[in-house]
């Protein structure tokens, strides 16, 4: 924490919070659990699932109440937040009906609607079987990764997660990171007979010169021992084999001491 | 001086409670969590024990495209930053020594962390083959 330290209350207590830092950043300090999807640490905060949203305000506000989203909102001194008031709640209910109306398959959404007492959604439901809320993590992702292959186009209800031109993007190394990183779950990629099927790529992997198993796209090889300056041999044994062979080094070495060609002989023998 | 691992192989009866007792020192939401350190046995008293080497140049932490590995300067090890993880995996794969490993569902980067500077596997481990001094 840095040497200026303000204090915001959360739930009736009183944490404290450096300046800068966003709602959600110090509830999950304090260890006040706010429900979030499209949220994650490692990327850029969008606001775009709306689920985080708080019920804030200030002893200067002249008991004026403001609806944010916490994990865009920055504290200041002083601030007040309710994260699971019956207004918040109520809010929380009303996204997760829209969000259910979008993609009533998607047990993710059924579960946290759950929670909120929504069982089915009061709007009509969308005829399509998509489980995808939009929110955009896995474009961010591929973005944090230095890729750009995947947009998000369209406005209103026809936005989607785009391919450019519809195409399978020319950009995409076939690193899966969007379909890891989904909420929902919304990405489909396979992995058969060492070929990886993603966003209508047909991506051949690199097989571990040990076991054979398949362990990332060619592309994506070339990708990562660039971006990292590091030699392609570090991408082309699995981690698995990397132990054996590990073992194997250490073993070798004892029994070239125990035979003498090293300088001691091992400990205790 | 940082303390480290010494490890005094023909001491080892590959017991594996340095297995066990990592995996409840990890443990999180009522279960075992992934063994960081590993036993391997051998015919002959030369049974070894394969933990992260806290590297000075890490390749996990060269490869990771968020900074989810840091290192912790008090006690040398790198350590996962567990929400920033993004679980692309690329990590367990770029460890030359296979040290490290993910969990099956989250995906999220599992590798010794030096149980914050009091390892539990040495602790416990009851022949003093593992001792971090």
């Amino acid at each position: 924490m840095t040497d200026k330290t303000i204090n915001v209350q959360i739930n009736g207590q009183v944490h404290q919070a450096a300046p800068g830092e966003t709602i959600l950043e110090v509830a999950k300090r304090a260890g006040v659990r706010i429900p979030t999807l499209c949220y994650h640490e490692a990327l850029e905060s969008v606001g775009a699932c709306r689920l985080c949203t708080v019920e804030i305000t200030h002893p200067d506000w002249k008991g004026w109440k403001g609806y944010v989203t916490s994990c865009l909102y920055q504290v200041e001194d002083g601030l007040q937040v309710e994260t699971d008031s019956a207004d918040v709640r109520e809010i929380r209910k009303t996204l997760l009906d829209l969000l259910l109306a979008r993609c009533p398959k998607s047990d993710v959404i059924q579960k946290l609607a759950a929670q909120y007492g929504v069982k089915s959604t009061s709007f009509k439901e969308n005829e399509d079987d998509t489980v995808c809320i939009l929110c955009g993590l896995c474009v961010r992702v591929c973005a944090v990764k230095g890729c750009h292959a995947i947009g998000v186009g369209g406005r209103g209800i026809e936005k989607l997660i785009a391919k450019p031109f519809n195409q399978p993007p020319p950009d995409c190394i076939g690193c899966a990171s969007c379909a890891h990183i989904c909420p929902t779950g919304a990405i489909p990629f396979e992995d058969v007979n060492g070929v990886r099927k993603i966003w209508g790529h047909e991506f051949p992997m690199v097989r571990c010169e040990e076991c054979g198993e398949p362990i990332m796209p060619e592309k994506q090889l070339a990708f990562e021992a660039n971006k990292a300056s590091l030699d392609p041999s570090y991408f082309t044994v699995c981690a698995a084999c990397s132990q054996k062979k590990t073992v194997q080094t250490i073993k070798t070495a004892f029994d070239m001491r125990s035979i003498g060609v090293a300088d001691e002989a091992p400990a205790g023998r | 001086m940082q303390k480290t691992f010494t490890i005094t192989p023909s001491r080892c009866t590959a017991c594996r409670t340095c297995e066990l007792a990592c995996s409840f020192r990890h443990a999180s939401n009522g279960k075992m969590g992934i063994s960081r350190i590993r036993a391997h046995m051998f015919d002959e008293p030369h049974n070894q024990i394969l933990t992260c080497f806290q590297c000075d140049e890490a390749a996990c932490v060269m490869v990771c495209p968020v900074q989810a590995l840091v290192r912790n300067e008090a006690t040398g090890a790198v350590e996962v930053v567990v929400d920033r993880c993004i679980g692309c995996g690329l990590c367990s794969i770029a460890c030359p020594f296979g040290h490290m490993t993910h969990e099956v569902d989250s995906r999220i980067a599992v590798k010794c962390d030096l149980c914050g500077g009091d390892p539990a596997c040495a602790a416990f481990c009851p022949t003093k083959t593992l001792e971090y001094k």
